[in-house]
């Protein structure tokens, strides 16, 4: 008896030293600049010390260009999270229920874009679907009229962005659709459920947390993307990453570019809650079952 | 101007017996940071480094690359904090950097001051292109319209900045430039606007006479030249990420005019990334801006006395000829002082003045306020 406590406390020993270094790490590198940044922005030292303000957030809040690319930001991850999810269910329950050589080569083609380079993704876009691009020669070989290129639009970014986070997305929700077994789709067969029943009754209710986190991942990569709204996306409004990096580089305003990140992270932060509750949920799920 | 002449004429450069003096003749490393594209820190390692190894046995130039953009800022605060401390910077030389970063190092004494150093030709250099005695101007580059001259006849190529927005209004959707913070190109022209509508005059503009009060009024005259042209751009206002990506769409046929970097844009033709009939030409009311790249080097170098013959070998003949001949760049020193047959077959993109821009508040108040007000593309009357 007394030997097994032993052991119990030597084990969870242990366990604290291997979580040592990540959370350190973390504590470090993330939530130490985070206090930093928001204390930066809400504390302004004037000639009398420092005080409390919230001019900077005041001065976001207020400023029409701020919160358009705000907006586009906000736009964009929601689009590009709509078009990604209606893209990504069907290949993912496809790919769950047909199994055999198309199958292979359609799994094949949505995992490929995550060995592909965002930036070769961006120039590969504009050489193809940029003005007089490849889709352009085709459609032009035919006597067919021109594409509006989406090359420095909005939909630019979108369409990369699709792309790029199909991978992870179809195999998140593959993963979630290993909880639908052969027995309840057949059962539910046998008493005479259709397609759309078996859909909407047997395998969203059982995915539905897989899609909450393939949404919660997109959107936070999405929100402070850099690379395909620098190259693809138009000069105004543009999205909170180069606004950012623009803000500090070339405006030289420190504050008002924390002040962007924190915002930024606030909104981050809802959706990090999300996929931290839905894990939580899940793995309670699993202990009582 | 014949573009195959200048790979012959590259050649050549190199050939001219060096007039250096010699540095001594000892081991030294020297430590050359750069943030410059591609080809600049290709001229380094395989023009000029070969060079300068030849003429000083023992010494190495080690060419180190410090991109994205503001990484050569910090290697120059790392050279300040070691100079306080009495520590070796690790660094001898950046080849294109503002002197007046870190905030404080001039005061401190950070840079070499090249008006004392003691170069044999440091009189050479053009007057126009010193901004302080603490960047040594050893290239510069400037800013060109390049266009299509299958769909644009050299004739009719606009030479005045009228005469520009006229072709621009004319011929919508067949002009593009870059957003001003994302590359020199773009921001040059968005410079040369803010020039035009300031009488033309780039003296009103200085290093340090930025007024939070009076200077933005006179930044927007230039952005409401700029807005008044923006519905005739190409998608009816669309601005490319950076001075490459112009070039690609010039490449592509999308548009028929851009403003590019002298450098880039020759390097594009002779690669073939361009076509040959590439036409090529400079305002003549008033050049577009350009820039000429500060060499700066600590007094705590290692190796400071070779840096400092490396810097007066940056300006013999020799180098000044393949800054123009290998990279399409513009002459530190005084055309007067280069070999005639290269200024005539430069004619055509020679300005008859270097307009340049300050940086600083003024860089900062152009990148938002032409954020602010001409990217938007509001409609307009």
């Amino acid at each position: 008896m007394s030997i097994s406590v032993a052991q119990d406390r030597g084990r969870g020993q242990t366990g604290l030293l291997l979580v040592l270094l990540p959370v350190a790490l973390v504590a470090t590198l993330i939530i130490w600049p985070i206090v930093r940044a928001v204390m930066d922005t809400l504390i302004v030292t004037g000639p009398d010390g420092a005080s409390l303000s919230f001019a900077s957030y005041r001065f976001f809040f207020t400023d029409a260009h701020s919160m358009g690319n705000l907006r586009i930001t906000i736009w964009t991850t929601a689009v590009s999270v709509s078009i990604l999810m209606a893209i990504a269910i069907p290949i993912a329950i496809y790919l769950r229920f047909v199994t055999g050589r198309t199958a292979a080569v359609v799994q094949a083609l949505a995992i490929f874009p995550l060995f592909v380079p965002s930036i070769i993704l961006a120039y590969a876009f504009i050489r193809v679907l940029g003005p007089n691009g490849m889709v352009d020669l085709i459609l032009g070989s035919f006597g067919l009229p021109r594409i509006r290129s989406p090359y420095l639009t909005p939909w630019g970014p979108v369409i990369g962005f699709v792309w790029d986070n199909l991978p992870l997305s179809v195999v998140i929700l593959m993963a979630g659709l290993s909880n639908v077994t052969n027995n309840a789709v057949e059962a539910a067969r046998d008493v005479g459920a259709g397609k759309f029943a078996i859909l909407f009754h047997i395998i969203l209710p059982r995915i539905w947390l897989s899609i909450l986190v393939a949404t919660s991942f997109v959107v936070l990569g999405l929100f402070s993307a850099f690379t395909f709204p620098y190259l693809l996306g138009p000069a105004a409004p543009e999205m909170m990453g180069p606004f950012m990096l623009r803000t500090f580089g070339d405006v030289m305003d420190p504050v008002q570019a924390r002040t962007q990140a924190v915002i930024t992270f606030l909104i981050c932060a809802v959706f990090g809650w999300f996929y931290v509750r839905s894990i939580a949920k899940n793995r309670a799920r699993r202990e009582a079952a | 101007m014949k573009r195959r002449d200048l790979m012959k004429l590259g050649l050549a450069g190199l050939a001219t017996p060096a007039i250096a003096r010699m540095a001594h003749a000892q081991t030294a490393r020297i430590n050359m940071f750069t943030s410059s594209d591609a080809n600049i820190s290709d001229f380094w390692t395989n023009v000029i480094a070969p060079a300068f190894e030849a003429q000083n046995p023992g010494v190495s130039i080690n060419v180190v690359i410090a991109r994205e953009g503001g990484g050569t800022n910090v290697i120059a605060e790392r050279a300040l904090a070691a100079l306080r401390t009495g520590a070796g910077p690790q660094m001898d030389m950046i080849e294109s950097h503002d002197p007046f970063i870190p905030a404080g190092g001039i005061d401190e004494g950070l840079w070499v001051n090249w008006e004392e150093a003691g170069l044999a030709n440091y009189g050479r250099i053009n007057p126009l292109a010193i901004q302080s005695p603490f960047g040594l101007p050893y290239r510069g580059s400037q800013v060109l319209l390049a266009y299509d001259a299958d769909r644009l006849p050299a004739a009719d190529a606009p030479r005045t900045w009228d005469e520009l927005s006229t072709w621009i209004r004319e011929n919508p959707g067949e002009f593009i430039y870059n957003r001003p913070d994302r590359g020199g190109s773009g921001g040059n022209f968005v410079r040369r606007a803010i020039h035009e509508a300031n009488g033309r005059d780039p003296s009103v503009f200085t290093i340090d006479n930025f007024d939070p009060e009076t200077s933005p009024a006179m930044l927007d005259a230039g952005f409401e030249l700029l807005a008044g042209l923006a519905p005739h751009m190409f998608e009816g206002g669309a601005y490319t990420s950076g001075n490459a990506n112009s070039i690609q769409l010039l490449a592509q046929g999308a548009v028929t005019m851009i403003p590019a970097w002298s450098d880039m844009v020759l390097q594009a033709i002779n690669e073939g990334v361009l076509p040959e009939n590439t036409g090529l030409i400079q305002l003549q009311d008033l050049a577009l801006s350009g820039g000429f790249s500060q060499a700066v080097v600590p007094v705590n170098a290692e190796n400071l006395e070779t840096t400092i013959a490396l810097a007066d070998f940056l300006l013999t003949d020799e180098m000044q000829n393949a800054v123009i001949t290998a990279i399409g760049g513009f002459p530190g020193v005084s055309w007067e002082v280069l070999p005639a047959e290269l200024r005539e077959r430069f004619a055509d993109v020679v300005p008859t003045s270097i307009p340049t821009f300050p940086g600083g508040d003024w860089g900062a108040a152009i990148s938002d306020g032409w954020y602010r007000t001409v990217a938007p593309n509001l409609p307009r009357e």
